[in-house]
């Protein structure tokens, strides 16, 4: 009656990647977003259609390193791991402490979030200014995609199946004159799914904007970011002039094109977005917050 | 067969590798204290601790867990931080209907134990993650606050 359900959890990152090679797997990580996709009557295991593979034990997928101005972060550290390590860059640790609650953090990680590719993923807009990529691993070697290349569509991702993704990398994250924001909108502070999310990266040359970045999260299928629109600010001075500002403004407004759902409207999630850009936009000065 | 450690005895279960700790720990150990409320990691009732950091059980299958150790409210029911806990939470009337109590003492002794001196702030962040439906969580925040006061000096020791 009751079909056996196979798992592997190995001890090492090269056993796991050959069982991947010889079988199509469901990769569980923390688990925390698989646990609930399958979910169950209570009482009743979650019916998941393949068999799985538990990486969340393997510190090859947990260290946190630097070389030379690039961040790498093994996928399966937890956030609460990664708040405490102080390679972390600050804004990526305070968009980590808006996301779940203690409980969640402790078990949730961030190689999960990316592969899980939700419209809503929490890390997702700050990974996206951030210009991280996947370095991913298999048999055949290793190879590393931009992450907007990487998620393609809703929990849609470009990861063959005999891949894992083993490091998030954040080029240049330890360069000078930096200036991330992050911002999330959702109904309670704890373990909300967001209904808006924000993140802003700006990098200054005294007054002149040398770079600027912006995506937005769940307002379309996946991050919304404009690499167009973004080199428009290039070369111009902070604090902005009210007409650079309207613009960034109306050119965003023409491609966020958000859906009403459960959590929140698409003319609610609109405003927000755009409010949010504004208020960036309009700062007088950037924390340096790196 | 997946081996792991509860409140201090080795133990081995055949459940299915994706069946959840909390199904495990409440069906086949008899352990009820830990509570199902949403099922998806949102209200804190199945709080555990798996190797000493809180966590919601309902999210985590037991094939991996294998060598872990789990502690439930059962297992720290006798130590002095239970205690110090417990009359708190009565003396501040932090428990009415009380469902959500032990994840909610799970997550408070969590806290303590990272930050014995925690401000209000801290405590609410403490306990996000649980939801209560019946006090409103002010009499709760007050119940964590009067523990940290009452066992202070506790909390470091594990």
């Amino acid at each position: 009656m009751a079909e056996k359900i196979t798992a592997y959890r190995f001890d090492q990152l090269d056993q796991t990647l050959s069982q991947l090679n010889k079988e199509n797997c469901a990769i569980i990580a923390g688990g925390t977003d698989v646990m609930v996709m399958y979910k169950s009557r209570r009482g009743v295991p979650p019916k998941i259609p393949k068999p799985i593979v538990f990486i969340d034990h393997l510190s090859e997928l947990k260290r946190v390193y630097q070389k030379h101005k690039d961040l790498y972060i093994g996928a399966c550290s937890t956030y609460s791991e990664l708040l405490e390590n102080p390679l972390i860059p600050g804004p990526l640790k305070k968009a980590i402490k808006t996301i779940a609650a203690p409980a969640i953090r402790n078990r949730g990680t961030l190689g999960g979030n990316v592969c899980n590719a939700s419209p809503a993923g929490d890390t997702l807009p700050l990974l996206y200014v951030y210009n991280a990529k996947l370095l991913l691993r298999s048999v055949n070697g290793e190879r590393i995609v931009a992450i907007s290349d990487f998620i393609q569509g809703v929990r849609r991702i470009q990861r063959e199946r005999n891949e894992i993704v083993a490091e998030i990398i954040l080029p240049s994250v330890m360069e000078e004159g930096a200036h991330v924001v992050f911002e999330k909108v959702g109904n309670r502070n704890a373990d909300a799914i967001a209904k808006v999310g924000f993140a802003g990266y700006i990098r200054l040359n005294g007054a002149v904007i040398e770079d600027a970045r912006f995506a937005f999260g769940a307002v379309g299928p996946t991050m919304v970011r404009s690499v167009d629109i973004e080199k428009g600010l290039f070369g111009k001075t902070i604090p902005l002039a009210d007409t650079d500002i309207a613009q960034v403004v109306g050119a965003f407004d023409k491609i966020i094109k958000p859906i009403d759902d459960q959590r929140s409207t698409a003319i609610y999630r609109k405003t927000v977005a755009l409010n949010l850009l504004r208020y960036f936009l309009s700062m007088n000065q950037y924390q340096h917050n790196q | 067969m997946i081996t792991f450690t509860l409140n201090g005895r080795k133990v081995e279960t055949d459940a299915p590798p994706t069946a959840r700790l909390l199904d495990v720990i409440r069906d086949d150990y008899e352990l009820i204290g830990t509570k199902e409320g949403c099922g998806e990691g949102e209200c804190g009732a199945c709080s555990v601790f798996v190797n000493n950091l809180l966590q919601n059980s309902c999210l985590i299958p037991i094939g991996s867990i294998e060598g872990a150790e789990i502690i439930t409210i059962e297992g720290i029911m006798e130590s002095e931080q239970f205690k110090i806990l417990d009359e708190s939470y009565s003396h501040a009337g932090g428990v009415q209907c009380g469902y959500c109590i032990p994840g909610m003492v799970m997550a408070s002794a969590a806290l303590l134990s990272q930050n014995p001196h925690p401000s209000e702030a801290e405590i609410r962040e403490g306990i996000s993650g649980n939801l209560c439906r019946c006090t409103g969580y002010n009499m709760i925040v007050d119940a964590v606050s009067l523990a940290a006061k009452k066992g202070d000096g506790l909390w470091q020791k594990k």
